[in-house]
């Protein structure tokens, strides 16, 4: 090959959440205009759940959003949109080259990364999380050229990091995933998109019969939290408080910021097809989403000083139970719409 | 947001780079602004990371003391537990913990050491040395 660079036209956006980032920005590739909380909302990103009985780096494990490829999976299907999604690989050497055909052929492909691994990324974020996206979209000699949108600019990685950490190993690991579009529907339904999307978020949050996910989810990590102090003192209480602001603020927007772009979906849904409801419903998970952020702050106070926390530990519990009721309020709201126009 | 050489952090690598963030609800309106992160967020990541660095610490005076092998070291390095380190080597568990003993350490046939070597990203010689 005497030609080693190749460079697709595609324009990188910095985004709140990664893969809702990476989706819309795909998206933008193929000529649709779709802001991020849309993609964000088609796509099923709002999710909770808590799982105690997994640690991620010493403390429990929670999660704000779905489970990684859902955005992308679910908005390109409720759109009925032609994509393509390779799982796993066999092979690493196999991975590698799939990616150089797309990029050959110019098409944009997305991936799943760990982020422990990632050369260019802040290095206080560097822990072991595999479920991070970027898109790939120019290769110039043995560096790829890599759109993450939560940096600034895109980005040049080397193609054995970028094996790497297509490799990462451990929990949920991405095994090579790779997902791109193949072509667009041309007579695509938005509105009955939103529709599905919305049916298939209460449904998660509200109906799924599983203590820890969603609402219920939210409640028993009220319930637990206040347990922390006295089951394993306040050293440690105060880690796993920190672990839950370091899930909810610091690994992609979280917790109060995905609040935030889902209430911008649904804001932004009430003004396409000017639905009163919808408008309501924002405003109460934007609500929802501000407490969030007050319970942030207070929580941080306890982290600041560890051994004597500031807060009331059973305080910081009924604030959960609080937000958890502001959040069942926005799912019992929207249930409720059936069609978007009225 | 806006207190940007907030003393919250010890290192100045932290929180210099700046991310989209939606950060705010006020008159109905969402708000997505490019910025630093804020004051509870640098808190926690500290928290975080200071215990981290602790254990890093903790686990290099072990070794220096001969009461730990490298590999303990480079774990606590790496950020993982035995459980994920098993699942990035691929060595049972069991073995893994076994392998934290330095006498034990010392036995390792080399194919065991190299698996170890790649899965904290480092060479033969790092792995058997701890500066």
């Amino acid at each position: 090959m005497e030609n080693n660079t190749m460079m697709i036209d595609y324009k990188h956006r910095q985004a709140g959440h990664c893969e809702s980032g990476a989706t819309s920005n795909l998206f933008k590739f193929y000529g649709i205009e779709m802001s991020e909380p849309m993609a964000f909302g088609i796509g099923n990103g709002l999710f909770f759940s808590y799982l105690p009985f997994l640690k991620l780096q010493y403390a429990p494990m929670m999660s704000f959003r779905n489970l990684p490829n859902t955005v992308f999976h679910r908005s390109m299907k409720y759109l009925g949109m032609d994509y393509t999604v390779i799982k796993k690989f066999k092979d690493q050497k196999e991975s590698m080259d799939a990616l150089d055909r797309n990029l050959e052929k110019g098409i944009p492909t997305g991936m799943q990364v760990g982020v422990f691994n990632l050369t260019f990324f802040p290095p206080e974020y560097r822990m072991h999380y595999n479920m991070h996206n970027l898109v790939a979209f120019g290769k110039e000699g043995n560096d790829y050229w890599v759109s993450d949108t939560v940096m600034e600019h895109p980005q040049k990685i080397s193609s054995e990091d970028l094996q790497r950490v297509r490799w990462a190993k451990g929990a949920f690991a991405p095994k090579g995933k790779m997902y791109w579009i193949n072509s667009v529907n041309p007579n695509m339904d938005v509105k009955s998109a939103i529709e599905k999307a919305l049916k298939k978020t209460v449904y998660e949050m509200m109906k799924v019969p599983f203590p820890l996910n969603g609402v219920k989810g939210i409640h028993w990590l009220a319930r637990d939290l206040k347990k922390w102090p006295k089951k394993h003192g306040n050293e440690t209480a105060s880690f796993y408080l920190g672990q839950i602001i370091r899930m909810s603020e610091d690994f992609g927007t979280g917790g109060a910021g995905f609040r935030y772009l889902y209430g911008s979906f649904l804001k932004e849904a009430a003004e396409k097809y000017s639905n009163q409801d919808l408008l309501i419903a924002s405003d109460l998970m934007g609500k929802a989403a501000n407490r969030w952020r007050e319970f942030t702050y207070m929580s941080a106070r306890n982290c600041k000083n560890r051994s004597k926390p500031e807060e009331d530990y059973g305080k910081l519990s009924e604030m959960l139970h609080e937000i958890a009721d502001m959040e069942k309020e926005v799912y019992l709201k929207l249930d409720k719409i059936k069609d978007l126009n009225g | 947001m806006e207190d940007e050489k907030s003393t919250g952090y010890k290192n100045q690598t932290y929180g210099q780079y700046r991310e989209l963030l939606y950060s705010e609800y006020a008159d109905g309106k969402f708000e997505a602004t490019v910025g630093y992160h804020g004051e509870a967020d640098r808190t926690t990541l500290q928290q975080a990371w200071d215990l981290f660095n602790d254990r890093i610490e903790a686990a290099r005076q072990k070794v220096k003391a001969g009461e730990a092998s490298p590999i303990l070291y480079y774990m606590e390095k790496t950020l993982v537990t035995p459980m994920d380190l098993s699942m990035h080597a691929g060595i049972n568990v069991w073995r893994v913990k076994r392998h934290l003993k330095p006498k034990v350490f010392k036995k390792l046939s080399e194919k065991t050491l190299k698996k170890y070597a790649e899965a904290f990203n480092i060479t033969l010689g790092q792995l058997q040395n701890v500066d």
